[in-house]
């Protein structure tokens, strides 16, 4: 059989522990999937998609209402988003609770995170082109926060709104983005991703002297496991996008007021909450990126893990990381909780 | 084991393809409309097929639902679709009407034209509420005369004919005496824009529709029924009990600044029609109020007024006449005389040029009155289309002092007892 992508994945042998799920948690992989499902219900929603202002609203409504399946397809391109932002931080996570990011693995988790500030980014402007009074609140607060950046935020926030306030430049450059721009910046990281995932080796464990577990499997034990995980990963899409259609809410109409109880989308609620301390650059730009910026430096600025320790949660090498990473993880999920309570 | 975690995990996946198949059957099928007015398609109807067209004069096929309604044309969830109606169920609310009745073309055109309802509606005595205002406050020493200076909104009418171009908003927390703060707490129960006292009989809409929505009232007598409801209609047919939702329904109490419903329980029309303390002739509770007080009495006539009276002018000589006179005629001569376009509206009567019809002093025609050729008239009750005849008062036996057109006067002779 002539080789190809697919056996530069599926070696005709790997260590078994590379392939257990419990170890795994299956992250990278559904990942992967994701990615595909969201390609293929992307394309489908640019034949209806009309993105400008105007019509934006109407043509979600038409594709979610009138066409047959139409509302099934954005349901499920909804939910594979909200998963795919879910898969990639836990893969990161599982990644630094288990020190797999130990040499050579540090690039490939720099590309990791360039990965996941994608599929957040393409998740926000996803949300944005519905372009309905839900985004509305989060998108005025969210480009302005571009403005509070000394020196070039002006210039940031023009770039990116395509004029003095959100409309129709704003919706076109989003658009952009998120079909084109930032959905092939994801392609090509996705591709060098699970490309150097195989020239370094596969998935962390111990090198073969140093294996408890010498047991392989075979690639086409590994595919069973993948395919299982997507059969599981589509029923449970399905019946979500059957039971909880994505969120949808009346066009943006400039007499319309600001909803009172207005929120960003549940990734940035974290960012929402700080914001609420003060100083939006600090809160709102300088934090997070610093906690992006700490996280992507892991690998280079913690003691290392050493490679006995590979394949199994919770090295000792690394605790440091392990623990700078679950406060900063324990924090955002506890801002996030403080942001979803009703104001008093 | 294992070999069938691949066999359970492609039986979910194929229910969950059957169960959403089955799902998306479930969605009832869109029924789409495009009303020639919007030349916009829009789905209400997929749940809405069996509400009955509004009026003759709004054919859903020309105006569809949205052009009046407001909501989300496309959308079939009900949350959504109905998230950015005009008014909730009544876009006719005074808050919302110039966007949904408005426009030139519909009812916020000229005098001229005849339609400018939305104008004198919004500018009426019923809307602004005004002469209660002006009256409470001056009663109680808050302001110098009875000349209103508030209403329950703000208003400017520069081209008011009468004293007043404007009202302020009545602010109940703004003022200093207590009972005027009683009345604007207890009292800003009655006007266009307020919602109606509690209670089956009192229910209502705002705006336009508190009169021309008819409450679909059930048998007063069976007091298992209590339930009333709006039915959604916009007619001009309008019945003595939508008046009598506002109207008639009790008093407001000047020394506890409340409001005290009447106490008896009406068996039929002639109790229902008035309180029981009220004088009144007989066609005054055999007619509707519609039949004798006009458009401009009930609708205002574009100008800002203190008090009732001075808006309200009919007296029974203007269908009656006096000793002296007949009543006032017109006979039909312009196809567009605005008396073509009423009876169109309320088809009780089939108007022809050449019929003479009553009007009214300030030349109203009243079209459903004809003058017959014995010199007698012919009314069809606007709400129920009865015929009722009766004569002019020149040449009958009646009593009357011509100077004393007051109904008090009137009912001195003719007042019904009951």
């Amino acid at each position: 059989m002539r080789p190809s992508f697919f056996h530069h994945l599926h070696p005709p042998t790997i260590p078994a522990r590379q392939a257990r799920l419990r170890y795994t948690l299956a992250a990278g992989g559904l990942a992967v999937f994701l990615v595909l499902i969201l390609g293929i219900t992307g394309i489908l929603e640019i034949f209806y998609y009309i993105p400008t202002p105007t019509e934006a609203g109407n043509s979600i409504q038409t594709l979610t209402f009138l066409v047959p399946f139409g509302g099934l397809v954005r349901n499920l391109h909804f939910w594979s988003a909200q998963f795919l932002v879910i898969v990639s931080i836990v893969h990161p996570l599982r990644v630094i609770l288990t020190g797999a990011y130990a040499p050579p693995r540090q690039f490939n988790y720099l590309l990791g995170m360039g990965l996941l500030v994608l599929a957040i980014l393409l998740d926000f402007s996803g949300y944005v082109l519905r372009w309905d009074e839900g985004i509305r609140w989060a998108l005025v607060t969210g480009t302005n926060l571009l403005k509070s950046i000394p020196l070039i935020g002006n210039a940031l926030y023009t770039i990116l709104v395509g004029g003095t306030q959100p409309g129709l430049a704003t919706l076109i450059r989003f658009y952009g983005w998120h079909i084109f721009g930032m959905t092939l910046a994801a392609g090509i990281l996705v591709a060098w991703h699970i490309f150097r995932l195989r020239r370094d080796g596969g998935i962390a464990v111990p090198p073969p002297p140093l294996r408890e577990d010498q047991t392989r499997i075979t690639r086409f034990e590994l595919l069973r496991r993948e395919i299982l995980a997507m059969l599981l990963a589509s029923t449970a899409l399905l019946l979500l996008s059957t039971f909880a259609p994505a969120p949808l809410a009346a066009p943006i109409t400039a007499s319309a007021p600001a909803s009172e109880t207005a929120r960003a989308p549940w990734f940035f609620l974290w960012v929402q909450q700080m914001l609420k301390l003060g100083n939006p650059f600090f809160w709102g730009v300088v934090v997070p990126l610093a906690v992006l910026v700490l996280f992507s430096l892991i690998p280079y600025i913690f003691p290392k893990p050493v490679k006995p320790e590979l394949g199994r949660w919770f090295p000792k090498s690394n605790r440091i990381a392990q623990g700078v990473a679950l406060f900063i993880l324990l924090s955002i999920i506890t801002l996030t909780l403080l942001a979803l309570l009703p104001a008093s | 084991m294992r070999r069938y975690f691949l066999l359970a995990a492609s039986i979910s996946l194929l229910l969950g393809l059957l169960i959403t198949a089955w799902q998306e059957s479930r969605h009832p099928k869109p029924i789409a409309l495009t009303p020639t007015l919007t030349s916009q398609v829009e789905y209400c109807l997929t749940c809405h097929a069996d509400l009955a067209e509004i009026s003759s004069s709004h054919p859903v096929n020309t105006f569809g639902c949205v052009i009046c309604h407001g909501g989300e044309r496309l959308a079939l969830e009900a949350n959504l679709a109905h998230s950015t109606m005009r008014g909730g169920k009544n876009p006719s609310d005074f808050s919302v009407v110039q966007a949904s009745c408005g426009g030139s073309n519909c009812h916020s055109g000229t005098a001229e034209n005849s339609r400018d309802h939305i104008q004198r509606a919004t500018t009426s005595i019923q809307a602004t509420y005004a002469g209660a205002i002006a009256n409470i406050r001056y009663t109680f020493g808050v302001q110098p005369d009875l000349k209103a200076v508030l209403g329950v909104f703000a208003i400017r009418v520069p081209e008011s004919t009468s004293a007043i171009t404007e009202l302020a908003a009545f602010n109940p927390t703004q003022e200093t005496n207590p009972f005027v703060q009683a009345f604007g707490q207890n009292c800003l129960t009655c006007h266009l824009s307020a919602l109606p006292l509690p209670g089956s009989e009192c229910i209502r809409f705002t705006g336009c529709s508190a009169c021309h929505t008819p409450t679909q009232f059930p048998d007063r007598t069976d007091t298992t029924q209590i339930q009333s409801n709006q039915i959604h209609k916009l007619t001009t047919a309008i019945s003595y009990t939508q008046c009598d939702t506002c109207h008639n329904r009790g008093n407001y109490n000047l020394r506890t600044m409340t409001f005290e419903p009447r106490q008896d329980l009406p068996t039929n029309r002639l109790h229902d029609y008035y309180q029981p303390i009220a004088q009144f002739t007989s066609c005054e509770w055999m007619l509707d109020c519609v039949d004798c007080h006009t458009r401009t009495e009930a609708m205002g006539d574009g100008n800002l007024y203190s008090v009732k009276k001075d808006i309200q002018y009919l007296q029974c000589k203007t269908c009656h006449g006096t000793l002296n006179d007949l009543p006032q005629t017109r006979t039909l001569t312009d196809p567009n005389d605005l008396a073509f376009r009423l009876a169109l509206l309320n088809p009780v009567i089939d108007l022809k040029l050449g019929d003479t019809l009553l009007i009214t002093e300030k030349a109203e025609p009243l079209w459903n009155i004809h003058v017959l050729p014995d010199g007698t008239y012919e009314l069809f009750g606007k709400a129920d289309g009865q015929r009722y005849v009766f004569r002019p008062v020149k040449g009958s036996a009646c009593l009357q002092d011509p100077v004393r057109q007051d109904s008090g006067s009137c009912h001195q002779c003719h007042s019904v007892e009951r």
